[in-house]
């Protein structure tokens, strides 16, 4: 076998720049002082379901309003974890995990309280016609979901008609599509057409395999999104009033 | 037919693997011969969007694909090629497609190969039809359909046939992206498993029917996905040394195809590959640095250790500055194989192997357990219980791991956090049962809430 120093032809620069605390140890810095609000904020962290439930128990035996704990709780600890994910501290499946949690932790608040919570926004999401890949719309359709956006998922193989009517039913801020292969991506132009047709002005988020950004540009419509990361960012500059040109001139980044 | 399952090493020592050079090669073709002392491009090309919209547009495609190929090819004085075309869906779900493609294609290839006497072959690769909108149905009608596919293009002009099959996918899907390393080993060990088994012994039968050859298949819908959501090294989606054990459990779940009747060039996109050609000595063919059209990984030079073909992984055909991609990739592949092929000539291959496996050994855990030495202590914990479907991916699991943390205390480094994952890993993987049909049962109680899983699918 050849003798080498490795450190001579590569750079493992996950190790050069990896950040001196322990996710934990970042974590119990930002977490709220309040006792109730710090132990679900805590556990939503931790993902850990049960423990989510059981701290909102606690809370609302001590008088917190159910409804209150969504925003002042639950949100509060999954912007904890967005905060480190996006700081590189921690990865995706904590994310996934934390957020499972946090929408549990929403259900039982909403249970409890028999009133409905008020999302940030609706969003629309699907895998095109003919794909059935659809890990990259589960990432996204969570990462959504833990930034406090209501999401109807079409779930995979959907046919343009259900995309359409599901606009037109749900009125959402935004859509969302992936696809892995080139012939499949080829229904976001479709959409495009009769999203427009009907004078609908919402914008389609588009990503996935063969997804290229100049692809996704020839569409009056059309944002590319390369990170699964990006699209609850998108979704936050949509609500702050960016239009098409401007969220590409934000989002593209080639 | 009956399963062989692998219980010994096909290569007594790692020492003897290299590229070029397999135990059994494969004749196919005009006049080609994989694993037999020469190294060949696998070129792999995706239409361009519009193209799909009929069969006529999609057949005038793949005619201008291939020719544009050989062209190349002749053009610079490439001795040989294999073509590799990986259905769109179209292809498969209307099998008269894929045919009249594959016949089209192979008629192109004749006209080269009579004129210029290159050595040329066809691969097929019909697209894995069985996911339903909203389970998999893997033995459903759309089985027969694809089986009736792998007919039309076996008996077309497709002198290779391959699949990237999707068993265990939903499974492995939800649980990669929680840490789930159970749920992993369960969809890639067993339930892809018996998958592979299952079809590839339908796909050897139609193979020999139609004396083509049955090439083999790729973990690419699972162990490929956690590679991809892993990414770089900056990428922050899934820790590196879970995306290993995805792999290393990837191994006995390719073999599988072979212990059903396949006989190799394994596909391209299964990085596993080095660790098959160990155990069963089947020529293979493997991407990487050629692939980058496709994707990144963290191997690029090191995946060529052991090739028979050298592929592209996949490119969309269009125009660059040098010619048609198919042409820009397929000339590039081509001189990295008589790059190869010089060495073999010259009595250096074990040279520019070790120069290939070194030069990426170190960059990320993921190429350290595929370096061809460790890829060869994977193969050995496999065969030590290669009749029991569990316990050998279970092995391969905790060997991977085993290899990183080894190598972690010597010239690979890893992150606190790659370390601590891996501990968290080992410590899971030595958490779980020994017996099969335990592991098994506490898998399906575990997924009987999950919508989308079938247990039939798998004979459940």
């Amino acid at each position: 076998m050849i003798d080498i120093n490795p450190q001579r032809i590569l750079t493992r620069y996950n190790v050069k720049v990896e950040k001196e605390m322990t996710p934990e140890e970042v974590a119990e810095k930002l977490f709220p002082v309040e006792k109730n609000i710090r132990e679900v904020a805590k556990a939503v962290f931790e993902g850990d379901e049960d423990e989510v439930v059981e701290s909102i128990q606690n809370a609302i035996n001590n008088g917190l309003d159910p409804l209150n704990l969504i925003n002042n709780a639950l949100m509060v600890g999954m912007e904890i974890v967005s905060t480190l994910y996006d700081d590189g501290v921690l990865y995706l499946p904590d994310v996934i995990i934390s957020a499972q949690a946090m929408i549990e932790g929403i259900e039982y608040c909403k249970e409890r309280s028999g009133q409905e919570h008020e999302y940030k926004g609706k969003i629309v999401s699907y895998v095109v016609e003919g794909d059935i890949h659809d890990i990259g719309k589960k990432i996204v359709t969570v990462l959504l979901r833990a930034k406090g956006y209501e999401v109807v998922d079409l779930g995979k193989d959907v046919c343009v008609e259900e995309v359409i009517a599901a606009v037109k039913r749900e009125n959402p801020i935004m859509l969302t599509g992936t696809s892995l292969m080139t012939t499949t991506m080829i229904g976001f132009q479709d959409v495009n057409s009769r999203l427009l047709e009907s004078d609908i002005n919402v914008p389609v988020v588009c990503g996935g395999g063969a997804v290229t950004q100049d692809f996704v540009s020839q569409y009056e419509l059309g944002l590319y999104c390369e990170e699964a990361s990006d699209v609850p960012k998108i979704a936050d500059a949509i609500i702050n009033g960016l239009n098409i040109g401007q969220l590409r001139k934000e989002f593209h980044k080639h | 037919m009956s399963l062989k399952r692998y219980n010994k090493m096909a290569y007594d020592d790692f020492e003897d693997m290299v590229f070029g050079h397999s135990i059994y090669p494969v004749k196919t073709g005009f006049d080609l011969e994989i694993g037999a002392g020469y190294t060949s491009a696998e070129v792999n090309y995706a239409p361009r969007p519009t193209a799909g919209e009929s069969k006529e547009k999609l057949i005038v495609e793949y005619q201008k694909i291939t020719t544009d190929v050989l062209q190349r090819m002749v053009q610079v004085g490439f001795p040989s090629v294999v073509l590799e075309t990986e259905h769109v869906q179209q292809m498969t779900v209307n099998p008269s497609w894929g045919a009249e493609i594959a016949h089209e294609q192979k008629t192109i290839m004749e006209e080269f190969y009579d004129e210029y006497g290159i050595k040329c072959a066809l691969r097929h690769t019909p697209a894995d039809i069985r996911g339903g909108k909203e389970s998999l149905d893997l033995r459903g009608d759309s089985y027969g359909l694809l089986l009736e596919s792998f007919e039309e293009v076996a008996s077309n002009g497709a002198d290779m046939l391959s699949i990237e099959s999707l068993g265990g996918k939903s499974v492995f899907d939800s649980s990669i992206i929680r840490n789930d390393l159970s749920g992993v080993l369960f969809s890639i060990g067993i339930l892809g498993t018996l998958d592979v088994e299952f079809i590839w012994e339908d796909i050897s039968k139609i193979a020999k029917k139609h004396d083509v050859v049955a090439a083999g298949d790729t973990d690419c819908s699972q162990a490929n996905t956690a590679m991809f959501i892993a990414g770089g090294l900056l990428d922050r989606k899934l820790a590196h040394t879970l995306a290993v054990v995805a792999r290393a459990v990837s191994a006995p779940r390719s073999l599988a195809a072979y212990e059903a009747g396949a006989v190799g060039p394994g596909k391209d996109c299964g990085y596993e590959n080095t660790i098959i050609k160990a155990i069963s000595g089947v020529p293979i063919s493997q991407e990487g640095k050629g692939s980058t059209c496709a994707h990144s990984d963290v191997m690029g030079n090191l995946a060529m250790q052991c090739c028979d073909l050298w592929s592209n992984e996949s490119v969309e055909y269009r125009g660059e500055f040098g010619g048609t991609s198919v042409q820009c990739w397929g000339e590039t592949l081509s001189y990295d194989c008589s790059m190869m092929n010089t060495a073999i000539e010259a009595g250096y291959a074990k040279v520019f192997r070790d120069v290939f496996m070194v030069s990426d050994r170190y960059r990320d855990p993921q190429a350290f357990i595929l370096a061809f030495d460790n890829a060869y202590r994977i193969g050995e914990s496999i065969v030590k219980d290669g009749n029991d479907i569990y316990l050998r991916a279970k092995n391969a699991a905790i060997e991977a791991c085993n290899i990183v943390d080894e190598g972690s205390r010597g010239q690979l480094e890893l992150s606190r956090f790659e370390k601590a994952s891996l501990a968290k890993a080992i410590k899971s993987l030595h958490s779980l049962t020994d017996e099969k049909d335990v592991f098994i049962e506490e898998n399906l109680n575990k997924l009987s809430t999950m919508e989308s899983f079938r247990p039939e699918n798998y004979g459940y």
